[in-house]
């Protein structure tokens, strides 16, 4: 499966979108599915950037998802803008009430402007394909409309994306992929402390993003969540600790077929896949898709999760980084078997608490709190991919009934892959609804106040 | 069909000559010890890193023709070092002087020398991953070719050779000939994406697309005046993480094939055996259909025919789990027996060495140790002594258990008492380190056991023999040396003189040399305990086209006289 499948795949979707738009029922497009192109076109981007991160990758949805968001929201009375409840973002450009917007072309514009923005060092191959996508919906949906109408709209999106753009340079993530290690830091070294992997992802010996846990959450709630327990460094056989890698070694022992086709399905490495964050994405338009709600909806369900997921990875990352905890790979092949290797290579950064885990708690948790718990869906993300001859195993598409049994195989895969423990994950899951739940919280829609 | 038939020959004398093997008592008496003279031999030298883990390498050639070797170690970030051997068991550090001291402004890698121009004296070419003055946002530089003035200095052939638009992060040099036409050629493995030529506005887009996997150079060399890269024109068409290759003779066909090692394998491209389809321009990648497609961090390896079964074995270094790849022959694909024989020690290890070094007619191997850099936790080097096809480590036992951080090594006689020595590349660790981790050169001090040393002097083929095999029997064991055009251990080269530890057998059969392209030449009951020469032979005269030329004058004059009686008529 390389990129040649994938643009095919949007060849194919960008001429379906010029045959619609050339007829005249422009109910052939409908303004939820506007919203899906660009998530898909988010995801392609995010697959298709070199020196991607999970981290910087979160950071990036969360924004863009956002713009989604504000360069439609006035358009529906019934709900909030963010200006004013996030961190530092006091506000953002207002339309003119008394004067129409066509909200589809207000939100295309935005989107093309904020991945360009967030994504500037993409390829300019990838920037023609966001124009040619803002192209081709722009003409199915502004030839009926008044020049005017379709100016205005297209500048507001414009402004929008223009002032979130701005309001994310304050962040300490702007241009992070420059920055993805600091080869200058010195990390801690005691016992229990991170190594760099010898059975690596990355060629990179240093630790991913050291800084990024200090970055701004976008809820300022979850700024103060407190580090949670870590079960304390310990050798001796039987100690909880000890029995935390213990359990690791045992699994890799019994691996069965299936946990290592859910090891591998989840895997989501950066250089090869759309990362965690984009997994979250994608199966947030698996249900959008579905359940087709409408403009507002739809972009809601959107930025609650991407933001909820960014928040995720900076506190997971402060966390990391407080405990600067080792992986398996290090305690294992010390204290209990030293020819021993994880079924999966590890990640170049610090254990505990598991980053798997803890944004697919918060997207499952913002999910289900917008579509209910109950969802049949069926994961095909990495449908097709050549199967994986180094661990012998084949990239089988998922079926749930929940979301929150996607957010537990997720976690779970980190357990059988050999690169998380079991306090990893729980701990991970566990802040993870924490942490969406302060997203939820905000106040997406207007209080109905009697009057 | 005649090489085929040679080969079946070839096929049937080697198995003979595994049975008689097995009848012979090997093994000489006392125990190989090592002995580090690093201080006493002058050599002052530590690698220093450029952001970590990569680098170095040595090159052993004898740099002024005195027959004593001499040894280039690149140093990172510092100055580099060109010891000139003194003969009397110390080494000047000539650098300053020779004429290299440009390559002080790169940050240095890997280094290999041949006779590019074949003018008698052997050149010099140097890996680099960027440039020393920090100017660089993204790592890059060109390599470095300098050629050999013959009076011990060198001068910079880089532009003129037209290297120098070619900006890569290099790792691993090696000089082949796989066009066999006598000039030596170069494969170049480069870990991160190359440029060509200057890099203009350096974009956000330019820097995040520079870590991606890199193509490898194959220069051909154009008559000792250019390097062309004839990369994709030879069917070369990956792209890794690539440590470099090193072209070996894996089909025993007479033409050089092409390993390439390359990091992260398991998830990157991994390892290639490109098999050489001379006299066809074009290299076919048989990796997988040979199981040589190592998935692994591959970071060197050791050439040679361990079992004395007549083809060539690979010992591929990694990260943990070193790889013993043990030829199977023309039908057969490479088989890892690393635990069976014995090999099978967990280090990071990166420089590799076969060769015999307590002279009992069967291949040791050395292992060169070391932690990525900054992480710096002390593993000591291999010293693997093979009885009977069945290794044991005996680093400790031997005094060659180096802790430094250790990358390239490599092996050569440099006080010429006919065993060989070990020059281990260290380097200068980022953070606290509990032991000493400068470069060290040990000194073999084996009880004499009878040695042969085999010099190749080509005339239509390279220089010194690079890309040959010399065959050496003696007591009915057979045993197979390529000489060394480096890409062997790791960024190295070894010595490019053939050497053969006899045991107690006092007398060498024959010597059969098999020149780059297949032509083989045979010395009988050459003498022992010395270093021969052996020149090639030249070519027979053609007589086809001696006679067509003979018969062409002929006719030409026929027709003058014709012509000129026409005239007078």
């Amino acid at each position: 499966m390389g990129s040649r499948h994938v643009s095919w795949f949007i060849d194919i979707v960008v001429i379906f979108i010029l045959i619609s738009g050339c007829s005249t029922d422009n109910s052939r497009v409908s303004e939820t599915e506007v919203v899906l192109k660009w998530a898909d076109m988010t995801n392609h981007i995010t697959r298709y950037t070199p020196s991607n991160s999970p981290t910087f990758a979160s950071r990036a949805y969360a924004y863009i998802a956002l713009t989604m968001y504000e360069s439609v929201v006035h358009g529906f009375p019934d709900h909030n803008s963010m200006a004013g409840q996030l961190n530092g973002l006091d506000s953002l450009p207002k339309p003119d009430l008394k004067q129409d917007y066509n909200w589809v072309l207000s939100m295309n514009a935005a989107q093309s402007r904020i991945i360009k923005s967030i994504y500037q060092q993409t390829s300019d191959e990838n920037k023609l394909k966001i124009d040619s996508l803002e192209q081709v919906i722009f003409e199915h949906f502004s030839d009926t409309l008044s020049q005017d109408l379709v100016d205005r709209s297209i500048n507001y999106g414009e402004r929008v994306a223009n002032a979130i753009f701005e309001w994310s340079k304050t962040d300490g993530g702007h241009r992070g992929y420059l920055k993805n290690f600091d080869k200058n830091m010195v990390h801690p070294n005691f016992p229990g402390s991170w190594k760099p992997p010898l059975y690596a992802q990355s060629f990179s010996h240093y630790p991913l993003h050291p800084h990024w846990g200090e970055n701004r959450t976008f809820v300022k709630a979850n700024r103060e969540i407190p580090e949670p327990y870590m079960i304390p460094y310990d050798t001796v056989p039987g100690s909880p600790y000890y029995n935390q890698f213990m359990e690791v070694y045992t699994k890799e022992q019994t691996l069965t077929r299936k946990e290592k086709e859910a090891a591998i399905w989840w895997g989501d490495d950066p250089d090869v896949t759309f990362t965690p964050p984009g997994h979250s994405y994608y199966i947030a338009t698996l249900v959008v898709g579905e359940k087709n709600p409408d403009l507002i909806m739809a972009s809601e369900a959107f930025a609650k999760t991407a933001m909820a997921v960014a928040d995720a990875f900076i506190k997971c990352w402060e966390w990391k980084y407080h405990f600067f905890s080792e992986r398996a790979n290090t305690y294992i092949p010390k204290f209990i078997d030293a020819e021993w290797e994880s079924f999966w290579p590890d990640p170049p950064f610090p254990a505990f608490p598991s980053g798997h885990a803890i944004q697919a708690a918060s997207a499952a948790t913002v999910l289900e709190n917008t579509f209910g718990e109950q969802f049949v869906f069926t994961d095909r993300a990495h449908e097709g991919r050549e199967r994986d001859e180094v661990r012998d195993t084949d990239f089988v598409v998922r079926t749930f009934d929940t979301f929150w049994a996607f957010a537990q195989e997720t976690a779970d895969s980190r357990f059988y892959g050999g690169i998380h423990t079991p306090q990893d994950n729980e701990v991970g899951l566990e802040m993870g609804k924490t942490i969406a739940n302060n997203v939820i919280a905000l106040e997406w829609k207007k209080q109905k106040t009697a009057k | 069909m005649e090489k085929a038939k040679d080969r079946e020959m070839n096929q049937i004398n080697s198995n003979i000559f595994s049975i008689v093997f097995f009848f012979i008592v090997v093994g000489v008496s006392g125990q190989t010890m090592f002995t580090d003279v690093t201080q006493d031999a002058g050599i002052e030298h530590v690698f220093l890193v450029y952001e970590g883990t990569f680098g170095g390498g040595a090159t052993v050639f004898d740099v002024n023709n005195d027959g004593f070797e001499d040894i280039f170690i690149t140093s990172g970030m510092s100055k580099d070092a060109l010891y000139i051997n003194n003969g009397d068991g110390t080494f000047l550090d000539i650098y300053d002087r020779s004429g290299l001291d440009i390559s002080k402004n790169y940050v240095t890698q890997g280094a290999v020398s041949a006779d590019v121009n074949r003018d008698g004296h052997r050149d010099l070419f140097i890996t680099t991953i960027n440039t020393t003055d920090g100017s660089q946002k993204i790592p890059r530089a060109k390599n470095l070719l300098f050629l050999n003035n013959g009076d011990s200095t060198f001068r910079d052939a880089t532009e003129a050779f037209g290297l120098q638009d070619l900006n890569s992060f290099s790792t691993g040099p090696s000089f082949g000939d796989f066009n066999a036409d006598g000039y030596p050629d170069l494969y170049i493995g480069n870990y991160f994406q190359n440029f060509e030529g200057k890099l203009g506005i350096i974009k956000d887009a330019t820097i995040v697309s520079a870590n991606q996997t890199a193509k490898g150079y194959l220069l051909i060399n154009r008559e000792g005046k250019r390097f062309e890269n004839v990369y994709e024109e030879y069917n070369l068409d990956h792209k890794g993480f690539g440590f470099g290759g090193v072209f070996t003779d894996f089909d025993n066909d007479g033409d050089q094939d092409l390993l390439v090692n390359q990091d992260f394998g398991y998830k990157a491209v991994p390892n290639l055996l490109y098999e050489n389809q001379y006299p066809k321009n074009r290299f076919e990648d048989v990796g997988k259909e040979k199981e040589m497609d190592l998935k692994i961090n591959a970071m060197g390896s050791a050439v040679g025919d361990y079992d004395n079964d007549g083809d060539m074995d690979y010992y591929v270094t990694n990260i943990k789990f070193n790889q013993f790849m043990v030829n199977q022959g023309p039908d057969g694909v490479f088989v890892d027996r690393s635990k069976e024989l014995g090999t099978y020690s967990l280090a990071i290890s990166w420089g590799a060495n076969f060769a015999d070094f307590d002279l009992d007619g069967d291949l040791d191997l050395y292992v060169s140790n070391g932690d990525l850099n900054p992480n710096c936790v002390p593993m000591g080097n291999f010293y693997f002594e093979n009885n009977q096809g069945v290794f044991t480590d005996k680093g400790r036992m031997t005094k060659s258990n180096d802790y430094g951080v250790g990358r390239g090594s490599v092996v050569f006689d440099y006080d010429n008492d006919g065993d060989l020595d070990i020059l281990v590349v260290n380097q200068k660790p980022i953070y606290e380190y509990p032991v000493e981790s400068t470069t060290k050169l040990l000194r073999n001090d084996t009880p004499k056991g009878n040695y042969l040393k085999v010099v190749l002097n080509g005339i239509s083929a390279e220089k010194n023999g690079i890309g040959s095999r010399v065959t050496v029997v003696s007591g009915g064991n057979r045993m197979i040396r390529e000489i060394d055009g480096g890409g062997s251990s790791h960024i190295s080269q070894n010595s490019t003189i053939a050497h053969f530890g006899l045991g107690e057998n006092t007398k060498v059969d024959s010597i059969i040399v098999t020149w780059t392209g297949g032509k083989e030449q045979l010395m009988l009951n050459a003498p022992i305990n010395t270093l021969v020469t052996l020149v090639e032979r030249p070519d027979d005269p053609d007589y086809f086209v001696y006679f067509l030329s003979i018969g062409l004058v002929g006719l030409l004059t026929l027709l003058l006289i014709y012509f000129k009686k026409r005239k007078r008529v």
